[in-house]
């Protein structure tokens, strides 16, 4: 499959699930390759019920918002990126909706004629038998820790992609060089700037929410702004430090295998002292959230905590209202109201 | 001296004969076989668990809840790839903040990629454990697996198309023989029994019976009580029931994702999730065979076989077969299920006689 016109190259990618956490690296990566990059319109109410027309009722409301951003991009681009991505590691897996979205995706819009793109990342399954070469690299006396798994065989994949889009192996390491270092300092730059505002004055609040809820245009932001009306600081769980944070989740949870819900115990282990209170923010019915929260509260104690499920509801009164009460709670401990 | 552990394992289908088995023959200790699965279970399971966890929780922690009442000292849970690895940690915090005092094997602590710290789950149940009665039991337990899930599978093919009931008593009296064997020499003896009895007992087997092939989750599918016995109700309209999905099939004899793959290459190029493999080669399978319906079973909130029913909606145009799709949660009253079975039953025997 050799492509020839390489200019008139269009790849979309869907504002929904992961597309926030690599955001800066696939768009650079396929910037860097000169290829056109089309995003889709942030989540409005169309997007939601096309999505959720499309797919499987008992799916979550976040794969249900993706069916709706892939069906927006249908036709307007060559590709459709969706990566299949199941670990990074040993006890850093995704949520199995992540391992199958790709060939769900291609299923779902079978008739549509669309193609998508994919690159696959999964090291757990050599998992194992990385643990022998760490183990056997120890004894004879090697560090293999300068070595971040994860970069090498991410690379491997985007490498693999890059090759079936007829692109020049030299070309394509170049692009991702650039495109991941672009990430990495944005990813550190976003850390270090949410790391300052558990230092700002009155109450704060740590929201412990997947990334692509609480940045949804459509179900997460209206938790943001409200917070922001109400002079209260709230802070994402997701911004910081990945690698300290995967630690520091084993205080909180010794077998937790979910690579973003680590991130997540593990920043709230981290911050849980300096903020007011946490709000658990999650899709209905999200896979990991719904065990991951329950041990939370009852592990985490002392600090007010708010669950918060969101569903399609199409206003905002409700979890507003729950809001209010959780900052009047807040504010009524701390004796200011 | 200490004396030796009351070990239980939740119920789970009719696999408990075996780590029965594979407990009191290879670890030396004592096997704690929890009631059998109830409404009280389910009730009892669902008011500890959080809300929109997969079903299997609710049902194991009434399981584990029920074991200690029934005087279990020790619980053993297992691991696994999907939500069921993290299951462990949640329902041992749990069943301590209700107070239970007991010991808790989490296998999925002890899953750490190498293979020898399994030994030192081994070595907490019983320091003194032998080695090499363990493993004998072992192999003697995994055979014994195999053996149910042969008859199982053979029961529920020929069971709706006995009017006598003797099929039936056969293979209970076979299950029986299993949680009661003791020795190598009983289990073998009861499978050769059972094997002669399905044998002599006369069928009333149309030449060409409606074929009916059942696949979904590992929990549900396989576990009577969890789906509400969803293959008896159909084998006792008269249905051939067929499931290639068990403990046998899906992990001692495995023959990996990469192999199943192929055959499915055009439907799905990665591994979607746990079972997804082989829900979606088995539903493949039995569509190419020529089966009259498919029935997909998964409890609720099951993210992986969620993700493959668009597969199997697409399994189901190409090659017009029927899918009904049943999703069981906690509930306790079978007359839905019934309507929605004889209904699929009636449209595949119409379908039948027509085409």
């Amino acid at each position: 499959m050799k492509n020839t016109d390489k200019k008139s190259l269009v790849i979309g990618l869907p504002r929904a699930l992961l597309f926030y956490r690599y955001e800066t690296l696939w768009r650079g990566f396929f910037q860097e390759l000169g290829a056109q990059v089309v995003v889709s319109a942030p989540t409005d109410r169309k997007i939601m019920e096309e999505g959720s027309a499309l797919a499987v009722d008992e799916t979550c409301l976040s794969a249900k918002i993706f069916f709706g951003h892939v069906k927006s991009l249908v036709g307007r681009c060559d590709y459709i990126l969706v990566p299949r991505i199941s670990s990074t590691g040993f006890r850093r897996t995704m949520c199995s909706r992540f391992q199958g979205l790709y060939d769900q995706t291609r299923n779902v819009f079978r008739s549509s004629g669309q193609k998508f793109l994919a690159y696959n990342l999964d090291v757990q399954q050599e998992a194992s038998r990385k643990m022998t070469m760490y183990e056997l690299g120890r004894l004879v006396g090697l560090s293999s820790e300068d070595h971040a798994p994860e970069e090498k065989d991410e690379k491997t994949a985007f490498l693999e992609m890059g090759e079936s889009l007829g692109f020049s192996h030299r070309a394509i390491k170049r692009a991702y060089k650039r495109a991941k270092r672009a990430e990495l300092r944005q990813r550190r730059a976003a850390a270090a700037e949410t790391e300052q505002l558990y230092k700002a004055e009155g109450i704060k609040i740590l929201i412990a929410a997947h990334s692509y809820l609480i940045e949804d245009a459509y179900i997460g932001k209206a938790v943001m702004d409200f917070l922001k009306k109400s002079d209260v600081t709230g802070i994402r769980a997701d911004l910081v430090d990945r690698e300290e944070a995967i630690r520091r989740s084993r205080e909180l949870s010794p077998t937790c295998k979910w690579e973003v819900s680590r991130e997540i115990l593990g920043s709230i282990a981290m911050h849980r002292d300096k903020v007011d209170g946490i709000i658990l923010l999650s899709a209905f019915p999200c896979g990991p959230d719904s065990m991951v929260n329950e041990l939370l509260a009852r592990k985490v104690k002392g600090v007010p905590m708010l669950n918060l499920i969101m569903d399609g509801q199409s206003g905002t009164a409700g979890v507003e209202t729950r809001l209010e009460s959780f900052i009047d709670i807040i504010r009524f401990k701390e004796g200011s109201l | 001296m200490k004396i030796a552990r009351n070990i239980a394992v939740t119920r789970y289908a009719d696999y408990n004969c075996a780590v029965k088995y594979l407990v009191e023959a290879g670890l030396e200790a004592n096997y704690i076989l929890p009631p059998p699965l109830t409404k009280r279970t389910a009730e009892i399971g669902a008011k500890y668990s959080p809300d929109f966890v997969c079903t299997p929780f609710k049902t194991t922690l009434g399981s584990m809840i029920e074991a200690l009442e029934a005087g279990a000292d020790t619980i053993i849970m297992t691991y696994g790839v999907c939500r069921l690895g993290y299951y462990g940690e949640l329902q041992e915090q749990i069943l301590r903040d209700l107070g239970y005092d007991f010991d808790f094997i989490n296998l999925e602590e002890y899953s750490t990629g190498r293979k020898r710290d399994y030994l030192k789950a081994i070595r907490r149940l019983n320091p003194k454990c032998n080695l090499a009665k363990l493993s004998i039991a072992a192999l003697e337990a995994v055979k014994m697996v195999e053996y149910v899930d042969e008859i199982t599978g053979e029961y529920y093919k020929n069971c709706g198309f006995d009017p006598s009931g003797e099929y039936k008593r056969a293979y209970q009296q076979f299950l029986t023989a299993m949680y009661t064997a003791g020795a190598k020499a009983e289990i073998s003896e009861a499978y050769r029994q059972v094997k002669r009895q399905f044998q002599q007992i006369p069928l009333e087997k149309p030449q060409r019976p409606l074929r009916v092939g059942v696949l979904g989750e590992f929990y549900t599918a396989m576990d009577p009580f969890s789906n509400l016995e969803t293959e008896q109700k159909l084998a006792d309209m008269g249905v051939e029931v067929h499931r290639w999905m068990n403990v046998t099939n899906r992990t001692l004899h495995y023959s990996g994702e990469k192999n199943l793959n192929v055959k499915i290459r055009d439907l799905c190029t990665y591994e979607m999730g746990p079972t997804s493999t082989a829900t979606i080669w088995c539903a493949k399978e039995y569509a190419e065979r020529g089966f009259d319906g498919l029935i997909h079973i998964k409890s609720a909130n099951c993210t992986p076989e969620i993700d493959v029913m668009p597969v199997l909606q697409n399994i189901s145009a190409d090659y017009k077969i029927p899918v009904l799709y049943l999703t069981f949660d906690s509930q306790s009253s079978d007359v839905g299920l019934m309507t929605r079975l004889e209904a699929f039953y009636d449209m595949i025997q119409m379908r039948k006689k027509v085409v």
